[in-house]
């Protein structure tokens, strides 16, 4: 995409929204849009640049928004003040730069402030390479900042799911008044691949609500802190918390099942850019005749553990569970918790930007099968 | 035939008031308040006040009311505070620059449309004191929360109050770079020269020699530097901006104070500039100064090396930029 004027529906006599050929980080710029978000914060960093860099573009089209902050620790509290103020705001980084919005997550989330964070992961630990990992999901799942919060994390493994999860994060960030997280890795970020909008235009802004700060005029003046000396009332404030992430876990959970869904002698758990490679491979195997499927979680956080627990238990008794991650053992934590013990799962991870083949992930199962 | 009410609930016996009254007409009570301070009572009669209102000028506490006649109040407390009364120690200055800040949004009439942010400091719990809308910000990051704010709704009259260790410190990228994109925000910087707040540690505004907590030898400056000077660092910046710095210590510094910090407000008003006040402030505890002991710190020791005035305007309309 070298334009960036919105792609409108003027091919709306044949009724359907069309279809436009759109890298990743793109779409999910454009989607952000399209979810009525009209204010970026955010501070350059590969692989998810041209996220910013499309929407300094588009954004005064649309009347918004787009300042580059001076750090990513500026950028976090930038969405801070505007979700704070009650508008729709998105921010956009990589890994070392997802560390730095740490301490403004935990914030944002204890103020119960509603906003939506792209992290494009790359290789870690330290500066790392730039190259596609999933390597930030004990980070993205389990916590970046201190004290007891979450963030949602929806992981895309196509283009067109990456748009489709921009508008769901949207959703939920206002629903559950928390932030939540795209969180794809610069595979998904750089490709380029047919993708349709469903919503037309920039969508609407935030809801009308009881807590933003607006100025006082004619209400009772509003406060947004996550001060609480009084022990009792923080305990509150985190039960509330609680309350909240419970109401996700029990809502909120989705999730594919891939393959030979009728009857697999063997689990892959894997998701994002891995996911689709697992496909590829899985693809391949069904050919040959082997019976292979794939659970992909898509929300990350709330994981889909029942799901998955029930996907493992329409195995027999001596098939196999296989995580694939590229990361060194990761998203196995959360496998592990949905087996809940009842089956050994195995491991295949890469790291530093070494994305797995689909033969190479073939080869590994038919291993695991003793198909080889 | 002036009058005062002071209320002896509110007051924390700093003795400010006593020093300001230029008849010597408030004296210490012999008795303490419910709170456990010593506090001020008025000593004369009605026909010796002129209602000249420095005593509750210099109050940090909102303790004083003053007349001029039964009919001409001369003093009256701010609508921009809540009735709390401030956990700041005993002539302790944040409370004349809250006091100060929401009297300005009073008369400019924007209490209906401002969004302050409270720092991570003495004045964390700003947003208790100030009766509109109030975040409480994370350490050093007010000037960012503000500048989404701002951007979000240009509408609110938005600022950021912030204590040195906050804003020279932890905070010095984001006050530079908010001021460098000349957001329209404006931002109260309370110069107390320490961190008050986790008790008196060394600040970027501690003065040469001066003892702290981690300076007990007094600040070292071949090894931690000098004073930062971030109104004249901020002034140094081509972006057009407002940029003052005055003193709450007295009430003739809390009187020019209050013009700098309206033509502040006035400014992001009008979507002029960006502006900031600096104010030296004191911190009797952590200097461990009595209260009239620390106003005269900031007079001899404070204002050689923080000058007060206004270091900057905006160029005039029409006038050279
Ligand atoms: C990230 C972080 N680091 C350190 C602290 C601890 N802390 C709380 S207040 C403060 C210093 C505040 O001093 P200053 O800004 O000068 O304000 P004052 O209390 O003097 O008004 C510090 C270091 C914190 N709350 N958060």
């Amino acid at each position: 995409m070298t334009t960036t004027t919105a792609p409108t529906t003027s091919e709306a006599s044949t009724g359907a929204p069309p279809k436009l050929l759109m890298k990743g980080n793109e779409a999910l710029a454009e989607a952000a849009i399209r979810a009525g978000c009209l204010h970026f914060f955010g501070y350059p960093i590969t692989p998810q640049t041209e996220v910013p860099e499309y929407l300094v573009k588009r954004l005064p089209e649309v009347g918004g928004v787009f300042v580059q902050a001076e750090s990513e620790v500026a950028a976090v509290n930038m969405v801070f003040g505007a979700a704070g103020v009650g508008v729709k705001c998105l921010t956009s980084s990589s890994s070392p730069g997802i560390s730095l919005m740490a301490e403004g997550m935990s914030y944002i989330a204890a103020c119960e402030l509603p906003c939506v964070f792209i992290n494009i992961m790359r290789a870690g630990p330290g500066l790392g390479g730039i190259l596609p990992a999933q390597s930030d999901y004990h980070q993205a799942t389990r916590g970046h900042g201190h004290g007891d919060y979450q963030v949602l994390v929806l992981a895309p493994s196509s283009v067109q799911e990456a748009a489709d999860l921009m508008l769901l994060a949207f959703e939920l960030a206002e629903k559950y008044r928390n932030p939540v997280m795209v969180c794809a890795d610069g595979m998904i970020g750089q490709m380029m691949e047919p993708v349709v909008f469903h919503a037309e235009g920039a969508g609407p802004p935030m809801a009308d609500n009881d807590w933003a700060l607006t100025g006082c005029e004619g209400r009772e003046r509003r406060i947004v802190n996550s001060l609480y000396l009084a022990p009792e009332e923080l305990h509150a404030h985190n039960l509330a918390l609680k309350e909240k992430y419970d109401r996700a876990a029990r809502d909120e959970p989705r999730w594919e099942l891939y393959g030979a869904t009728e009857g697999y002698d063997l689990l892959v758990v894997s998701f994002g850019t891995m996911a689709r490679i697992v496909k590829s491979a899985i693809d391949e195997l069904t050919d040959e005749g082997l019976r292979v499927a794939l659970f992909r979680p898509i929300t990350l956080n709330p994981f889909p553990y029942a799901a998955c627990r029930d996907a493992m238990d329409a195995l027999p008794r001596d098939g196999k569970v296989l995580d694939v991650e590229m990361s060194m053992g990761q998203l196995i934590t959360d496998v592990k918790l949905a087996a809940a013990g009842s089956r050994e799962i195995a491991f295949m991870g890469t790291a530093g930007g070494v994305v797995p083949t689909p033969d190479e992930v073939a080869a590994r199962i038919r291993e695991e099968l003793g198909a080889g | 035939m002036g009058s005062v009410a002071i209320d002896d609930v509110r007051c924390k016996g700093c003795g400010r008031c006593i020093v300001e009254c230029p008849r010597d007409l408030i004296g210490y009570s012999n008795e303490l308040n419910e709170r456990g301070y010593q506090y001020v009572v008025f000593k004369g009669e009605p026909e010796d006040c002129s209602g000249c209102a420095l005593c509750a000028i210099a109050c940090p506490d909102e303790g004083i009311e003053v007349w001029r006649r039964p009919d001409a109040q001369t003093f009256v407390t701010t609508t921009g505070l809540t009735e709390r009364m401030t956990h700041y120690c005993p002539g302790c200055t944040h409370g004349v620059v809250h006091r100060i800040t929401a009297e300005v949004l009073e008369e400019l009439g924007l209490l209906g449309r401002a969004v302050g942010i409270a720092p991570v400091g003495c004045s964390v719990l700003a947003y208790e004191y100030f009766a509109f809308d109030m975040f409480e910000a994370a350490h050093g990051r007010a000037p960012a929360v503000a500048t989404g704010a701002k951007r979000a709704r240009p509408e609110c009259i938005v600022f950021a109050y912030q204590g040195d260790g906050d804003l020279a410190s932890i905070g010095g990228n984001e006050i530079l770079h908010a001021a460098n994109r000349g957001e329209k925000i404006t931002v109260i910087f309370i110069n107390n020269a320490v961190y008050g707040m986790t008790g008196g540690q060394m600040a970027p505004t501690t003065l040469p020699g001066q003892v702290t907590t981690t300076s007990p030898f007094g600040r070292d400056v071949a090894d931690t530097g000098r004073p930062l000077r971030v109104s004249e660092l901020l002034a140094s910046l081509g972006t057009p901006a407002f940029i003052a710095r005055g003193a709450a210590h007295d009430s003739k510094s809390a009187i020019k104070l209050k013009q700098y910090i309206k033509r502040a407000f006035e400014y992001q008003r009008d979507g002029t500039c960006f502006s900031f006040v600096e104010v030296l402030s004191t911190c009797p505890t952590n200097w461990g100064l009595s209260p009239n002991e620390a106003t005269r710190w900031v007079e001899e020791s404070m204002k050689p090396c923080y000058p007060v005035g206004v270091l900057k305007e905006p160029p005039s309309e029409g006038g050279e930029t």
